[in-house]
């Protein structure tokens, strides 16, 4: 296919033997699929439930980022609210930082937040407004700690306001106090409790006898994440925008971390036996294996069956993180599937190596990648599904293929042993629809 | 209608200068309206006998969209029209849209009526950002005076907004008209500027000499043809207000490099 001269060292196909170029921003010009720094510290704290989240910029950045994820919480909703400061050009002349300052106070007597965190957008950073200083005077003044999140959209993508969340959850942790914290105590990070899923997680470990400390941020409290530092490791599961905070930790508190995912039988059994052997303890061990266990038992011919329907059948994955695409690799495998393609936006150059190996050698790998080419690929490799987010949905739908939300928006949990289960009755459902039949690509007709 | 535009280093005397040939003009019988682009709002202030001005964005501010030109239109000296955009106090928001802003609105208002002979934008400082460029955007001010004195800081600031005028002039019709050179008494200024002048391929086009009675003036918030009629110095101020009225000489600028500058500082200032 035709690629941008600047795209195509980040495009391999699985086979080859020169790495796929990494970690570097998108070309302007191919409508990267990446969002904003903005967007990516936005995603990152909007599951603390219980904090004000409070956009300090024009409305329009506030419109896309308020109750359209699945990230649930046991208790206060605050989160889904999305608050904004409605910066306008008398603002923009004059400076944002009195609007803020006000805003703020406005909200804390009316809502009584745990705390609060103050975004910047591209505008208020333009105009260099303190947000800093205004946060400050807000924790002294207000007796919460209100955090600023340095996100100004320009500074980078998604990746690197993930970075600015991740600063942000650092000046919370080690805050609060760790009395009665036990030794088999974990932080689990990058869970986000899309459809309550670090619910299921998080049940899997308390039946191993594994106390759960803080949650990061998925179903998160401002109390818990505060005293995040008496853990005595930390489980991350999104690699792309939670990595730092562990090596944050890790430096700061001598807290250990392990990388996994929850996503596919494999993973999701790898990820509780590593939890178990770094504790060390017999007892613990034993109890894993018994869940492993029965909840693969509890699976296994649900996935049997489906895999006689699919077998054969190519997919193809656009993804966040790369630790969600070895799982969806693995997972997709397990119910007979290929994979023909597979991109994700923030996977750094060992991610890409192991990926080459997961794969097989003809499997397309992109690093960024925009809606062209990969439009190019589902339809080169004429895939029956494409699994990816809100912004992967029209691609696949345009050209009249199966999709499979497997990103924030989503309504259906998809981690853990039960999680196995509901993707592969969704890809199921999805790829043996007699819809797709009557797409004019498909019946051999020519798209006008 | 002339549109001009002032500019100059912070502090070489462009308000005091643009508002004494716009009382030279205004006394001859020309219609000028002055906009002060300045956020401390300090342009008109001898035209309108001391700080009388509401500015355009605070008026803005107050009132929304609603404002009537006669608000922000003050009637000064010589039936001069006095207008201050203003902007945000020192370190917070945006200068240079405020500028933006508080154009746009004169424009909608209808303040450019079509018997003023002359608008007069005085400009802050140097040419800082986009907004700070607003006055000399196509369709605003076509001519440029540039304020200026013997000393370097003011030359290399004369020289780089002369940098900003070369970018302006390839889009649209702003030209320069020339330099202003209000003196501080340096070594060969008056030598000095004219070959500074020809480098940048334009003309001195007056040699304000320094006099005390302007600082009276000042003290007195009136210009110095309205405080002194009668005083030399009023009629250096007429001599200019002339000089701009019959200028013919607009050029696109020819900016010189550090070490030419340097070089011309060192030839005549040195030489004395």
């Amino acid at each position: 296919m035709d690629l941008l001269d600047d795209r195509k060292r980040q495009v391999v196909t699985a086979g080859e033997a020169r790495a796929v170029v990494c970690d570097r921003p998108s070309v302007a010009g191919s409508v990267t699929q990446r969002a904003c720094s903005f967007c990516g510290s936005r995603v990152v704290l909007y599951p603390i439930a219980d904090a004000l989240h409070l956009v300090h910029g024009p409305v329009g950045c506030a419109a896309y980022t308020w109750d359209i994820r699945g990230a649930q919480s046991s208790g206060p909703q605050l989160h889904r609210l999305s608050f904004n400061t409605d910066i306008r050009e008398e603002e923009v002349i004059f400076g944002g930082e009195k609007k803020l300052a006000r805003a703020l106070r406005e909200l804390v007597a009316i809502h009584r937040p745990k705390g609060a965190f103050v975004y910047a957008t591209c505008l208020t950073g333009v105009i260099g407004d303190d947000v800093e200083a205004v946060c400050r005077m807000a924790t002294a003044e207000l007796g919460i700690p209100v955090i600023p999140v340095q996100s100004e959209g320009f500074k980078g993508t998604k990746k690197d306001g993930y970075s600015a969340a991740c600063r942000a959850l650092d000046q919370l942790i080690g805050t609060g106090p760790t009395e009665g914290i036990g030794p088999h105590s974990v932080n689990i990070l990058g869970d986000f409790n899309i459809a309550g899923e670090i619910w299921v997680i998080k049940g899997y470990l308390e039946r191993m006898g594994v106390e759960v400390v803080a949650t990061m941020t998925g179903d998160g409290r401002m109390d818990t994440i505060r005293k995040a530092h008496g853990a005595r490791l930390n489980i991350v599961q999104c690699a792309g925008s939670m990595t730092s905070v562990a090596k944050l930790m890790k430096e700061k508190y001598g807290i250990p971390y392990v990388q996994v995912s929850f996503f596919g039988l494999e993973d999701c059994a790898d990820a509780l036996y590593q939890v178990a052997k770094h504790f060390g303890d017999p007892g613990m061990l034993r109890r894993t294996k018994d869940i492993v266990k029965a909840e693969t038992e509890a699976v296994l011919p649900e996935l049997a069956r489906i895999r006689r329907d699919l077998e054969g059948k190519k997919a193809a994955l656009y993804v966040g993180g790369a630790f969600k695409a070895f799982s969806l690799v693995k997972a997709l495998r397990q119910i007979g599937m290929q994979v023909a393609m597979a991109g994700t936006q923030t996977g750094g150059p060992a991610d890409y190596e192991h990926l080459k190996e997961l794969c097989d050698a003809d499997t397309i790998l992109a690093d960024d990648s925009n809606p062209l080419e990969m439009a190019s690929w589902l339809a080169l490799r004429d895939v029956d599904l494409f699994i990816g987010g809100v912004k992967e949905r029209p691609v696949a739908f345009k050209l009249g293929i199966g999709f499979c939300d497997h990103n924030h928006e989503r309504k259906i949990g998809l981690a853990g042993f039960e999680g196995c289960a509901a993707f592969a009755r969704e890809v199921h459902a999805t790829v043996t629809s007699p819809v797709w039949s009557l797409v004019p690509r498909r019946a051999g007709k020519a798209l006008s | 209608m002339r549109k001009i535009a002032i500019y100059g280093k912070g502090g070489i005397g462009k308000s005091t200068t643009t508002q004494n040939t716009v009382a030279g003009l205004a006394e001859w019988g020309k219609k000028v309206m002055v906009v002060g682009c300045d956020p401390k709002a300090d342009s008109t202030r001898l035209l309108l006998g001391g700080l009388a001005q509401k500015t355009v964005l605070d008026t803005l501010r107050d009132e929304g969209e609603d404002v009537e030109l006669d608000e922000i239109l003050k009637p000064g000296y010589a039936k001069t029209a006095c207008v201050e955009s203003g902007g945000p106090e020192p370190g917070v928001g945006c200068a240079g849209r405020g500028i933006i802003t508080s154009i746009n609105m004169l424009e909608q208002l209808g303040a450019y009526t079509p018997d003023l002979d002359y608008t007069f934008y005085d400009v802050l400082g140097d040419v800082v950002c986009g907004g700070f460029a607003m006055p000399i955007r196509d369709g605003k001010a076509e001519e440029i005076y540039i304020v200026v004195s013997g000393e370097m800081m003011a030359m290399y600031a004369a020289n780089n907004i002369c940098k900003g005028i070369v970018k302006f002039a390839q889009s649209g019709k702003v030209r320069l008209g020339g330099l202003i050179c209000n003196s501080r008494k340096c070594d060969n200024e008056k030598e000095l500027i004219e070959a500074l002048a020809a480098k940048l391929g334009t003309q001195m086009i007056h040699f304000v000499p320094r006099d005390n009675v302007v600082q009276h003036a000042e003290l007195n918030r009136k210009t110095v043809i309205e405080y002194a009629p009668t005083a030399a110095q009023a009629d250096e101020y007429r001599t200019l207000a002339r000089k701009i009225d019959a200028n013919k000489m607009f050029v696109i600028p020819t900016p010189l490099t550090m070490e030419d500058l340097e070089e011309l500082l060192v030839k005549y200032g040195l030489a004395a």
